[in-house]
């Protein structure tokens, strides 16, 4: 049976199925369960990655189940659990057989995938808070959850590391940054675990309503934002500068290591753990693409107008709105940033321009105040999301190809003759192109006949397009985009492992000859152990890789946007 | 012996007589007359008499025989083209006037035969003949390229049939295409610099950057690259195929009446956009362009490991 229920998930992964059919988890693609798998691989082992992708192929399962299908031994099946969990990549609760079954646990590959965007966060915590908040932002991300004393320790601690000698860092300069942090909700607190058992109704963090024992543990874990106390910074005593680490050598950095952790100093804010709050980073790249695309339509002080309008709907508006609340005029105009001098006429003059762009990315909402306006950001979005399914046909097929599918976004049903009629290209060539974006799916055909049977010759034959579904399988494409990306970078990393190794040694004994202070002839000994050619190769590769990791980022930028779109349009349909 | 009053009588036994006379009377009548005009002023002339009158004139080819709700019609033939249809005989004569009856759209073939009720054969015979006299031609359509329609030989052969002004001999030229959606886009993109470069108001800088067709149309009348006379419709058909392209957006406004290049009330203004994205992440990698993407996997013949595309794409 065993091999039955792989053999079976392998065939619907090839046909792109999702995999799970369990109504509790949300259905995955199997492109997405590999790039997931790659990402876990890379960081945090391959035992890691087994548990990951065996959890996400197959649901809710309990500890007993994962142990038995992967064959891991149950000490690192249960420090694999840990690290997802810690991560925020697996939740776990009650079984579902009922009060006393054992814990289920579950992944979704939603929090998987975000760990490809990690340099887009922490660079946008740099370009915010500076290198602070950058390294306050990487310290969470790379440990998950943490306490705020430890991560303001650990965050003076490396700062002191950069910075001159008889220099450190001061403690609450670290926790300041930390609080504007919090303050713009770019960092939220953990929820609070949910109790083993729910049969005590009083348990004040289950998530099932008191008062129905009986009902089934609801499936979806809380929010964090569901805790009234998600934003707000406990008291902390924290005195003191960061430590500047002693050079010194392996085993000894080792032994300070342990000896920090066991450190008992207590700040007064045990247990309360902070993570990285994805969905606000996600709001503010939203915005930033809604600002460029205005900045490139239009021109640099529309994109200032629009960008104000968003600053000050940050707060009151839910990420999940089509448009912001309305704004008048007279309110944008004291907003402005004050180096934009432009007169109240003339910003009136640009609102009116922006509103009448096709592109709808502002829109009116009544008069009073001077002028209501507010952001279409669900419009906004698919139109962006439009750009980028043109952008894909044009660089893939050409600009003739671009023109027929444009020309079919907006005339919605179109015949053959239309089409070439519309386009002005002639009739073969358009014959051509029609039938290879069909086959490539992003052209669909719809039938209408004349008579109840279908015959061919009576039957109307119409081309359209459907950008959701077609945003949809763009999006898998750059799931398996992403996932080759990967797999080549880890296949040249493996080819040249030898030469890595070896440079990697010789910089060792550098960097320890160099610290017992060697002679310079010794030190171009040592140097010249690399031979030309290998110095060559060495530069090739890491070149390979610099450009392998920069287009996974781009990459990356498009998964954004698209799935923006997807979300936008799922919540408001 | 009284008077004997002489009728002076047309001897109405001479049939050329009764010829002339009818010519006369469609003279008097170019619309044309009926039966009932000539019994009336011949009422002594017998119904064959008549008959065989009309039928000689007609066989000569100097009366047309028309009918209307009332009856038959009887008209007198223009004498060129009397001379034309010399030595054609009654067949040929009822096919030449299916094909001039279908004006300068053409007719077909199959048409003309459903027509005139002649056999494929003889219709065939007729149409080759009338060729060769250089009464009819044939002209390609470009609809189908098979399909030949036949229209008089003087005609100007209907848009419809000869595709306008993008085609010359059924060939769709779409150089000619090309070279006019360029200029169009240069002129409008060029107007839309001048208006940025003017650092005036936003609005004003909006609407100078607008061109109305008939702008545009009077450029490219201007700069001559066309063979054909282009109309305003034609223009605004390249400036569509812009705007498919994205260089483009259009909005109409309402125009008086009168003002150069309305159409009902409207004018319709272009002007040129800039796009909104950069090229997307997706295709700056080879596998966004990679036309094997879906046989590519890891372990098969073409996989991420042995990619040529992302060699090449390395090491550019």
């Amino acid at each position: 049976m065993h091999r039955g229920t792989l053999g079976k998930s392998n065939r619907r992964a090839e046909q792109g199925l999702p995999l799970s059919t369990n109504s509790s988890v949300g259905k995955m693609t199997a492109q997405e369960v590999r790039l997931c798998g790659l990402l876990l691989r890379e960081h945090f082992g391959e035992v890691v990655e087994k548990v990951g992708t065996h959890l996400l192929k197959g649901g809710a399962q309990n500890l007993r189940t994962i142990i038995h299908e992967t064959g891991i031994s149950l000490d690192l099946v249960k420090k694999s659990l840990c690290v997802l969990v810690q991560h925020g990549a697996c939740v776990f609760r009650s079984g579902r057989k009922g009060a006393g079954s054992p814990a289920e646990y579950q992944t979704c590959c939603d929090r998987i995938l975000r760990i490809l965007r990690y340099p887009r966060y922490i660079y946008t915590s740099k370009t915010l808070y500076g290198d602070t908040g950058e390294l306050i932002i990487e310290e969470l991300l790379q440990r998950g959850h943490m306490t705020m004393s430890g991560t303001v320790k650990t965050v003076a601690d490396r700062l002191t590391q950069n910075m001159e000698e008889g220099r450190s860092m001061d403690y609450s300069e670290v926790s300041s940054t930390f609080f504007r942090l919090v303050e713009t909700h770019f960092l939220q607190r953990c929820p609070p675990l949910a109790g083993p058992e729910p049969k005590d109704s009083a348990t004040p963090a289950a998530p099932a309503p008191p008062g129905t024992p009986a009902t089934p543990v609801s499936t979806a874990p809380p929010t964090p934002e569901s805790f009234p106390d998600c934003y707000k910074v406990p008291h902390v005593t924290l005195v003191g500068r960061g430590k500047r680490q002693l050079a010194s050598e392996d085993g000894e950095d080792q032994r300070n290591a342990k000896k920090a952790k066991m450190d008992s100093q207590t700040h007064g804010d045990e247990g309360i753990c902070w993570q990285v709050n994805f969905e606000r980073f996600h709001l503010h790249f939203r915005d930033q693409a809604i600002i460029s695309a205005v900045a490139n339509k239009l021109d640099q002080t529309s994109s200032e107008i629009v960008r104000t309008m968003l600053r000050m709907s940050e707060v009151t508006t839910s990420p999940t709105a089509t448009c912001t609340k309305p704004l008048s005029a007279n309110e944008i105009f004291r907003s402005l940033p004050t180096s934009y001098n432009i007169p109240r006429p003339i910003l009136d003059q640009y609102l009116t321009l922006l509103i009448d762009d096709p592109m709808e990315f502002v829109g009116k909402a009544g008069e009073s105040g001077g002028g209501m306006y507010v952001v279409n950001m669900h419009r906004a979005l698919a139109n962006l999301a439009r750009a980028t399914l043109e952008s894909v046909v044009q660089e893939r097929f050409g600009s003739r190809s671009a023109r027929i599918f444009r020309l079919l976004l907006r005339k919605r049903h179109l015949e053959q003759k239309q089409v070439e009629d519309f386009a002005m290209i002639p009739a073969k060539e358009a014959k051509d192109m029609l039938y290879t974006l069909l086959s490539q799916n992003l052209v669909q055909l719809q039938e209408i006949p004349k008579t109840p049977d279908y015959a061919p010759s009576r039957t109307f034959y119409l081309y359209t397009v459907n950008q959701l579904p077609t945003a949809r399988m763009l999006l898998q494409n750059c799931y398996k985009t992403v996932a080759n990306l990967v797999e080549r970078r880890l296949f040249e990393s493996k080819e040249s492992k030898r030469l890595l190794e070896k440079s990697q040694r010789i910089e060792a004994i550098l960097a320890s000859l160099q610290a017992s202070g060697a002679e310079p002839e010794q030190l171009t000994e040592v140097e010249e152990m690399i031979t030309a050619p290998e110095k060559q190769q060495l530069d090739a590769l890491r070149l390979h890789i610099n450009k392998l990791d920069s287009a996974e980022n781009q990459v990356d930028e498009t998964i954004f946007l698209l799935e923006s779109y997807i979300n936008s349009t799922a919540s408001t349909s | 012996m009284a008077e004997v009053k002489v009728k002076k009588e047309t001897n109405l036994s001479d049939a050329t007589e009764v010829e002339n006379r009818i010519k006369q009377l469609c003279q008097q009548f170019p619309h044309g007359i009926t039966d009932q005009v000539i019994q009336n002023d011949m009422p002594q002339l017998e119904p064959q008499q008549r008959a065989m009158a009309i039928n000689k004139l007609l066989s000569l080819g100097q009366l047309d025989l028309l009918r209307n709700s009332s009856g038959l019609l009887y008209r007198m033939k223009d004498v060129q083209s009397a001379s034309k249809m010399k030595g054609s005989d009654n067949q040929e004569k009822l096919v030449y006037q299916v094909i001039e009856d279908a004006g300068n759209k053409g007719i077909w073939s199959r048409d003309i035969r459903f027509k005139s009720n002649l056999p494929l054969t003889e219709i065939n015979k007729i149409l080759k003949n009338l060729e060769s006299k250089k009464l009819i031609k044939a002209v390609k359509s470009v609809a189908a390229s098979k399909k030949k329609v036949y229209m008089l030989y003087n005609l100007q052969p209907d848009r419809s049939v000869t595709g306008g002004a993008w085609y010359s001999d059924q060939d769709f030229e779409s150089e000619f295409v090309e070279v006019l959606n360029q200029q169009c886009f240069k002129f409008l993109q060029s107007k839309a610099e001048l208006a940025r470069d003017s650092k005036q108001s936003p609005m004003v800088q909006r609407n100078s950057s607008f061109a109305t067709s008939h702008e545009v149309w009077k450029y490219i009348s201007e700069l001559g690259i066309s063979k054909v006379d282009l109309s305003m419709d034609d223009i605004e058909t390249i400036l569509n195929t812009l705007i498919y392209d994205g260089k483009v957006e259009m909005t109409v406004i309402a125009a008086k009446e009168g003002t150069v290049g309305s159409v009902d009330g409207q004018m319709k203004l272009y002007r040129g956009v800039n796009p909104v994205i950069q090229p997307t992440g997706l295709v700056r990698t080879p596998c966004g362009l990679c036309p094997v993407f879906d046989d590519c996997h890891e372990g098969g013949e073409i996989s991420p490991s042995n990619c040529i595309y992302m060699t090449e794409w390395l090491d550019f």
